[in-house]
């Protein structure tokens, strides 16, 4: 009976993911579009949980639906309403769509029609945390450096971009 | 019965596709970072799911996952703070319409 909650919770998270992703391209409010995308974001954590990723879940939560859902909320209260919210487009390139989308579709499918080696998935010792602060913090801890100093140059760069000439 | 990976990397190609299509079809420049942020989740999906199934040693596959949030806190920081710039120079957000740079 345990066996079937695993793919039941693949398939609501499956169903949820797709529905509010497609909200947020066809929403006309812009409000609407920014907080489906947060529960997009909610149910992708989901996803990580199900996959056994419990700190990345955690990280989605804490940055995705947290951080950067604020920081958009932000944006969209700062500028208006777009009157038209679709641009004309695909309009004279039906021809050449049409042309790149139909290799595209056979490399996919034949990549699908292969599968995927599954091997079993990791055991669970003491959740994904120890392994992952391990790898960031002795193997990549370089990057991790260069990660912060990349973080540090967005924030001066914001700051200076929206700051306003005082005279 | 574990959920095969290719059920995995399905959802991430079709949520990466739906952020491809937001950046194409919708003129709003918010939106158009919300699409982006799709895409990059859709890329994490994918990068945890293959992570999770085939290294049973280490974590490398969500490392490079952490890496990505780093880098998309930075670029919607940033990217809101040209949309608003923008937006100052010139009250729309539509980006056709924001072309004082276009030669």
């Amino acid at each position: 009976m345990f066996d079937l909650v695993e793919p039941a919770l693949f398939a609501i998270l499956t169903i949820a993911i797709v529905a509010a992703g497609v909200g947020v391209v066809l929403a006309n409010r812009i409000t609407t579009s920014a907080l489906l995308m947060a529960f997009t974001f909610l149910n992708v954590a989901g996803m990580f949980v199900l996959l056994g990723a419990e700190t990345i879940a955690m990280f989605q939560v804490l940055i995705y639906v947290g951080a950067i859902t604020v920081l958009i909320l932000y944006g969209v209260m700062f500028t208006p309403q777009s009157p038209r919210p679709y641009g004309l487009f695909f309009q004279g390139q039906k021809f050449w769509a049409a042309l790149l989308v139909v290799p595209i579709g056979i490399v996919v499918a034949i990549v699908g029609s292969l599968g995927f080696h599954d091997s079993a998935t990791v055991a669970a010792k003491g959740g994904d945390l120890v392994p992952l602060a391990t790898s960031v913090f002795r193997d990549f801890a370089f990057p991790f450096e260069v990660a912060s100093v990349l973080l540090l140059a967005a924030m001066v760069g914001a700051i200076v971009l929206v700051k306003r000439d005082e005279e | 019965m574990a959920v095969p990976l290719g059920a995995f990397i399905a959802v991430s190609a079709v949520l990466f596709f739906i952020g491809t299509a937001g950046v194409l079809v919708r003129r709003n420049a918010v939106v158009i970072l919300m699409s982006v942020e799709l895409m990059l989740n859709a890329t994490n999906l994918a990068l945890v799911a293959f992570s999770r199934r085939y290294s049973s040693i280490d974590e490398r596959g969500s490392v490079f996952v952490v890496f990505i949030f780093v880098v998309a806190a930075a670029e919607v920081a940033v990217g809101l703070a040209i949309v608003l710039s923008a937006y100052r120079n010139k009250p729309t957000v539509d980006v056709d319409e924001i072309r004082q740079m276009r030669g």
